[in-house]
This record gives structure tokens, C-alpha cells and sequence, in this order.
């Protein structure tokens, strides 16, 4: 296993001046809206990049916005001279303050000026009036993002730049800008975004802050709604997606910022719905799951560094949406059966943490062991199966997914049956035939057929285990079609020796 | 809950090709699983946690999950099948122990629910044998009722009268409710039904009918089920009411019983049904 150096994520600062209580419920509140808009269709984010020399405790602590001190400073810059530095600094300070921000746009040519002095022959002039500018992105209000349009073309330019900040805030501001409208990103792609995010991400590679800033605009871009018709096309048919898979290689200039957003790309562009073959073409697959069996090797291992789910998750679902994809790729493609100990690994290290998460593992699970009989045979010879049976109480579509799990490795043959009885499926089979989730239940009759069918002996050892009086209940089951299914099981049509199990269905009482 | 939404696969027949298109079954097989490839669309319900996570993030608000105290798994609850009982559990043990006390053992005929297979046997013995009523006539038949202790006793009340001073039993014991002494009239109206359900089972709900009739009056015995709500035929207990007796019979009472639908093909040893529909058991 490869080992790499996770560099901390930053973006952090939300926790500043903040007792860890009021951080919490400020977070519960934002989770409730973020919840909301999602169902909505509206999930929309910016980032704010901090100043180098902005400590963590100053992030929250607002200019006291004083219309004079806008309005004066503006006035101020009119006229050039050596304070103007000083004085564009101290205006980014300021617009900060949503009042400020909409003061400011509201004066005459104020925009104006500041791409003037962006595009002018002073370069710290140049980097402070992008950082007003990426204020004025992160607002959220619309007519002050909507205002910083002008600029556009130039962010755009330099960012075939070398300078680190300067691109980082300019591809910040881009970033922020691109889910503001339709207009918005029309113009956009009509000034050459990805074209432009391609170049950057090829010259930046080594670069990890610009990687991770390509990274957050180009998800910013993907994440739209329309995104599958007009952007999604034409990022597939550039050299972006081979530029993101790169950046998801464990090696030893592996950071987790930039993996981050990468990974989050790639989401989008699997679940789109387009065709992925283009992805599957530039080993997205086999590199995607060689990450995901390093992350989860780390993750049994009790090396769960900070903010790693937020890697993990995009991981799995590109992985998961790929797999479903290609019924016909060899399995050669996929790394070894690694990546079953890897999934079984991160399902059990989230499951009482991050439900979520085991969830989504478990259904990438399921989709690997629909796909092939190699990766059922893993999760046999590799002992993993009472590690999942273990997690079988676990409700919110958990347990669903793992007896999916389980019914594919039973599917595959007879053999594979007789080992899950042996790993005590059975017992747990009777509880989970006793939950209240219809779909467990209905899962579990299914396990059950495919485990008589492979012997009287498993029928007899479920009916040591109390199995069939249990059964008898299910006669009286409110849906019709479990109660067939258990009628069918009792009245023993499993078995290929009819008479054999006629004795072993009827309870002897 | 998640459908899978395409790509049913191909792949690999199954190797043991199941017996289950064999001439020996006689149904059709309702069983159809197989293994399905699930492809998540961006908006799909099972990415949301994950997709508030990463906006959290983007939004500074990210915590790690050694800070984070919200408490997110949750267990599968158990929930009784018999159909019409509504409980729900969170544990398998308490599960395991409601139906054990309300579904385990339960007279078919009338529908009380005993605690133990003993208590059952005696139940229907005295409650529901006829056999029974003639040879207690002779000798003694009541049992006593803790196990292990051999005495019978003519009547029932001697049997109480035992139960009480030698076994410091409670008067009112739960579950040893009286049947309520029979007229001449009643006993032969009676006996007459039982010779019925001895005959034909298929007649089991009329019998039933009479059974419950003369029962209705007695005081409220063990775990008698709320009454039944809009899961019986209204049919029935119209020619319920012909035959009910007098004024005591409460007509109430006697329509929750008729929610019972037992087949007569299905039995479970002992003429004790296990569970059924109808019975509505009480929440923990």
C-alpha cells in the first residue's frame, strides 16, 4: 500500500469565534437549508478563499460598514498614486459586509474600476482587486455576483497564468460565479471556460492549491442543472477527465484538497446519465477503485484522517455508477478483489458514524457482486461474509442492500449457498424475517428459496432454528405476495426430493 | 426504498439451475430474484447525505466525525406479521417475547390466548371437549394447574378452592377464568355444536358464532383482543344476531371475534392455531 501525506484540508474557518456548540447548531440550521434547496433542485455553494495574513479568529469579524467608508474609498482609488494598494486592500476588507458589497456596486463604474486596476500594469494592485472581486462572488445576493460579469474575460485569461494566489482567486471567483444563471454560464462557455480549465490543469499540475482550485470550478460547472446537455458533452471530449484522474493517484504528491474536487468532477460526470464509455476508456474505473482500496486499507487500519469521507464518497459513487455501466468489461479492468475487502472495510468503519456512507458502499458492493462471480467468491474465501451478516440490523437501506448482497453470492451457484448457511445465515435470517421493513423481509424469503433449493440439509437446519413455525406466521402476512412466497417454501416446492421435504416442512409438534 | 432502475444483467446462468420448473410443482413459483445493477441518477434520494456533506464542506462547515455528536445510525425495528396486530419492537427480544406471550398459544376455537402450551391443552380440554364434559361428570377431570401437581378435582371450583389454599393462588387468577354454568337448554345447544365442529371444520365460523355467544357474558378473561376494526364481513354477524341469545350478549364484543379467517386446510398440530388474523396484540 501506497503511503502518501494527507495534507489537512483547509476551509475551515466556519469554526472561527465560535464556542463548539453555536458551531454545531449554526451547522444543523445550515444542513436543514442545504437539505431543502437539494430537494429543490437549488444546492448551490461558493467558497471564500481567506487571506494568507487573515488568521482563522478574524475570519467572522466584520468592518463595521459605514456607507462613508465605502463610498470614500471608492472615491479614493479614483486617483493613482502609492496609497492605492493600501487603499484596495482595506476596500476587500470591507466588502465583506453584504451592505458594503451593495453600496459598492451600486456606485458609478465602480466594476469598471476594479477590472481596470485588474487588468492594469500594477501587479498588486492586479491581485487585491481580484480579491475584491471574489468578495463580491461569494455574496449572497445576486445582483452583487451578477455585477462582477464584466470581469470575466480576464480571470479567464490569466489563468493560463503562473502566479499561485492569483489564480487560485481567480478560479475562485469563477467558480462562485458559474451556478448564478443560464446567462451566466452561456457566456462562460462562449468565452472559453473549459478550454481555459483544461490549459490550467495541464501547466498547474504539480500545483496542488491551483489543482484544488480547478477542481471547485470545474465541479461548480458539472454540478448545474443543465449541465448534461451543454457542458458535460464538451468536458468529456476534452483532456480534463484524464487531468482529474491523475490528480487521484496515492502517490507521494497525493493531497486531499484537490483530490477532493477531482473526485467530486468525476461524480458528476458519471451520474449524469450521458455515456461513459469515454471515462471507462481513460481507466477512470480501474483508478478510481485503486484509490478507493488504498482509502479503505488506511480506514481498517484506524487511519481515518480528517475530512477522508469527503474523498471517499465521490470514490464510491463513480465506482459504483461505472460498474453498472459495463456488464461486458472483463474483469481485468477492475483492480484485484482488493476492492471487496476495501468496501467491507469502509461499510463497517461508517456504519454507526456515517450511515450514508456504508450505505453507498454496500450498493457498490451490490453492483460488484451482480457483475461477477469472482468477486462473490472473495467475499466467501476472504471471510468477509459475517462481517456483513453482523451488519444486518443496521435499517435506512442498509440492511436492504447487504441481503442484495447476499442473494447475489447465493444466485451464483449452489456451493456458494451451502457456505453462507455455514457462516450462520440462517439464524439471522429469522430475525431479519421478523423486521418491520417489507423490503428486508421480502429479500430475506428470496435468500431462503435459493438456500433450500441448494439442499435439505440447510432446511433442516433452519427448522432447528425454529425457521419453519416461523414461516407458518407468514400466512398471515398483510401483503399477498410474501405470504405466497412463504407458502411456497412451507409447502416445500424447493426441494427436487418432494417427499423428503415433506417431512421436513410440516412441524412436528 | 431504492428500485433498482436498470440493467437487469445476464450474466452467468445460475448454476443450479433450481428444480423448481419440475413437474412435482403443482404452483407457480413466486420467487424472481435476481441480480440487478444499480445506476444512480445525480438527483437520486440516496446520494442527499452525502451531497449535504460535501456542500457543509464547501461551506466551511465541515466537522469531523471525532466532534460530531449527532447520533445518525438507526436499528431495524421488528414488527409482528400476524396480520391486524400492529406491534412493533425495537429489539428481537421484546419481539420474541410479545409474540411468545400473545401469538404462541392461542385457542383456535375462541381465540384467548394462553401463556404456555400447558395451560392451552387444559384450556381446550375444559373449554371446548365434550368428551371432557361427559367424563367430568363421573370423575375427577379438573386438573390442577400447577405443573408438577397431580390432584384433579371434580369442579372447577374445587379446583380453585386448591388453587388457593395450597398453592396461595390469587382468587381472581387470570387464567382461570369459569365457564359460565350452562342451562339444560344451553348445555344441549351446546352440545350440539360441539358434535358440529367435531364433523365439519369447514363450518368453523358459525360454530364459532355459538361458541362466542355464550362466552360473551363471562367476565374478561387473559389478553382478550380491542375489538377488530374494518377487518371482518359485516355479513356474518347479521346472521350472528339471529342466533345470539338474550339480552346479555354483547353485540360489540361479538363482532371483533368475527374478523377470524382461519383456513381449514391449515393446521399446526395440536388444534391450537399459532397466530392469526384478526388478533390484534397489545403494544409493548
Amino acid at each position: 500500500m501506497i503511503m502518501w501525506r494527507l495534507s489537512r484540508i483547509r476551509h475551515k474557518a466556519g469554526r472561527a469565534g465560535y464556542s463548539l456548540e453555536e458551531f454545531r447548531v449554526k451547522r444543523r440550521e445550515h444542513e436543514k437549508a442545504l437539505r431543502q434547496a437539494r430537494r429543490d433542485r437549488q444546492l448551490v455553494s461558493r467558497r471564500l478563499l481567506l487571506n494568507e495574513d487573515e488568521g482563522q479568529q478574524e475570519a467572522i469579524m466584520h468592518t463595521c460598514s459605514n456607507e462613508n467608508d465605502v463610498v470614500s474609498l471608492f472615491h479614493n482609488l479614483q486617483h493613482s498614486g502609492p496609497e492605492r494598494e493600501a487603499h484596495l486592500k482595506t476596500l476587500s476588507k470591507s466588502l465583506r459586509d453584504l451592505s458594503a458589497q451593495l453600496i459598492f456596486i451600486k456606485q458609478e463604474n465602480s466594476i469598471h474600476m476594479l477590472v481596470g486596476l485588474l487588468t492594469g500594469p500594477n501587479t498588486q494592485c492586479r491581485l487585491q482587486s481580484v480579491r475584491c472581486l471574489h468578495e463580491l462572488s461569494h455574496s449572497p445576493h445576486p445582483s452583487v455576483a451578477t455585477a462582477c460579469l464584466p470581469a470575466t474575460p480576464y480571470l479567464l485569461t490569466y489563468l493560463s497564468g503562473q502566479s499561485t494566489r492569483f489564480t487560485e482567486l481567480c478560479l475562485y471567483t469563477l467558480g462562485n460565479l458559474c451556478p448564478e444563471s443560464d446567462v451566466v454560464r452561456e457566456k462562460l462557455l462562449a468565452q472559453g471556460i473549459i478550454p481555459a480549465l483544461a490549459c490550467c490543469i495541464e501547466n498547474q499540475r504539480h500545483n496542488m492549491a491551483v489543482m484544488e482550485a480547478v477542481g471547485f470550478t470545474l465541479s461548480q460547472l458539472l454540478q448545474t442543472k443543465d449541465a448534461s446537455e451543454k457542458i458535460i458533452p464538451l468536458v468529456l471530449a476534452s483532456s480534463l477527465p484524464s487531468h482529474l484522474l491523475a490528480v487521484l493517484t496515492p502517490d507521494q504528491n497525493f493531497a486531499l484538497g484537490p483530490a477532493i474536487e477531482c473526485a467530486w468532477c468525476l461524480h458528476y460526470l458519471t451520474c449524469s446519465g450521458e455515456d461513459n464509455r469515454a471515462l471507462l476508456a481513460c481507466g477512470a474505473l480501474l483508478q478510481c477503485s485503486m484509490l478507493l482500496v488504498s482509502l479503505g486499507g488506511a480506514v481498517a487500519q484506524g487511519n481515518k484522517a480528517e475530512g477522508v469521507e469527503l474523498l471517499v464518497c465521490p470514490l464510491l459513487r463513480c465506482v459504483g455508477n461505472l460498474l453498472s455501466c459495463t456488464p461486458d468489461v472483463p474483469d481485468a479492468c477492475l483492480s484485484d478483489v482488493g476492492l471487496t475487502v476495501a468496501l467491507c472495510a469502509l461499510l463497517q468503519a461508517y456504519v454507526q458514524t456515517q450511515p450514508s456512507l456504508a450505505r453507498e458502499s454496500a450498493w457498490v458492493l451490490n453492483n460488484l457482486t451482480a457483475r461477477s462471480s469472482l468477486f462473490c467468491s472473495a467475499l466467501i474465501t476472504l471471510n468477509l461474509v459475517p462481517n456483513l451478516i453482523q451488519l444486518l440490523p443496521f435499517s435506512q437501506g442498509i440492511n436492504t442492500m447487504i441481503l442484495r448482497v447476499l442473494a447475489n453470492v447465493a444466485h451464483k451457484k449452489k456451493e456458494f449457498c451451502i457456505q453462507l448457511a455455514e457462516f450462520g445465515l440462517l439464524s439471522s435470517l429469522c430475525a431479519t424475517l421478523k423486521m418491520a421493513e417489507q423490503a428486508v423481509v421480502t429479500l430475506s424469503l428470496d435468500i431462503l428459496f435459493m438456500l433450500f433449493a441448494s439442499g435439505s440439509q440447510v432446511v433442516e437446519d433452519f427448522a432447528r432454528e425454529g425457521g419453519i413455525s416461523l414461516l407458518e406466521t407468514f400466512q398471515y402476512y398483510s401483503e399477498e405476495d410474501v405470504r405466497r412466497k412463504a407458502v411456497y417454501l412451507l409447502e416445500g416446492h424447493v426441494l427436487s426430493s418432494s417427499s423428503q421435504c415433506a417431512v421436513s416442512c410440516i412441524p412436528s409438534s | 426504498m431504492l428500485q433498482p432502475k436498470s440493467f437487469p444483467t445476464t450474466l452467468g446462468n445460475r448454476e443450479n439451475e433450481d428444480c423448481t420448473t419440475d413437474d412435482i410443482s403443482q404452483e407457480e413459483n413466486p420467487f424472481n430474484f435476481s441480480p440487478q445493477l444499480i445506476y444512480l441518477h445525480k438527483d437520486h434520494e440516496l446520494f442527499e447525505d452525502g451531497d449535504v456533506e460535501r456542500h457543509l464542506y464547501l461551506q466551511d462547515l465541515y466537522i469531523s466525525e471525532a466532534i460530531d455528536d449527532k447520533q445518525t445510525v438507526s436499528v431495524s425495528e421488528f414488527a409482528c406479521h400476524i396480520s391486524g396486530c400492529n406491534a412493533v419492537h425495537g429489539t428481537l427480544e421484546e419481539y420474541e417475547h410479545h409474540y411468545n406471550s400473545l401469538h404462541r398459544h392461542v385457542c383456535s376455537i375462541c381465540r384467548r390466548s394462553l401463556p404456555t402450551a400447558r395451560l392451552l391443552d387444559i384450556h381446550i380440554q375444559e373449554w371446548h371437549d365434550s368428551l371432557f364434559i361427559v367424563l367430568a361428570q363421573r370423575q375427577d377431570m379438573y386438573q390442577c394447574l400447577v405443573e408438577g401437581c397431580e390432584h384433579k378435582f371434580r369442579t372447577s371450583v374445587l379446583r380453585k378452592d386448591h388453587l388457593i389454599q395450597i398453592h396461595k393462588y390469587p382468587p381472581d387468577f387470570r387464567f382461570d377464568k369459569p365457564k359460565r354454568e350452562k342451562g339444560p337448554r344451553e348445555a344441549k345447544q351446546h352440545q350440539q355444536q360441539m358434535d358440529i365442529a367435531m364433523e365439519v371444520v369447514d363450518h368453523a365460523r358459525e360454530v364459532l358464532c355459538e361458541e362466542q355467544s355464550k362466552q360473551a357474558d363471562q367476565e374478561e378473561s387473559m389478553e382478550m383482543p380491542a375489538p377488530e376494526t374494518g377487518n371482518y364481513s359485516t355479513e356474518k354477524s347479521a346472521s350472528h344476531e339471529q342466533l345470539a341469545a338474550g339480552p346479555n350478549t354483547n353485540n360489540e364484543h361479538l363482532k371483533s371475534r368475527y374478523s377470524n379467517r382461519v383456513p381449514s386446510n391449515v393446521c399446526f398440530g395440536h388444534g391450537s392455531i399459532r397466530g392469526f388474523r384478526g388478533h390484534r396484540g397489545r403494544r409493548k
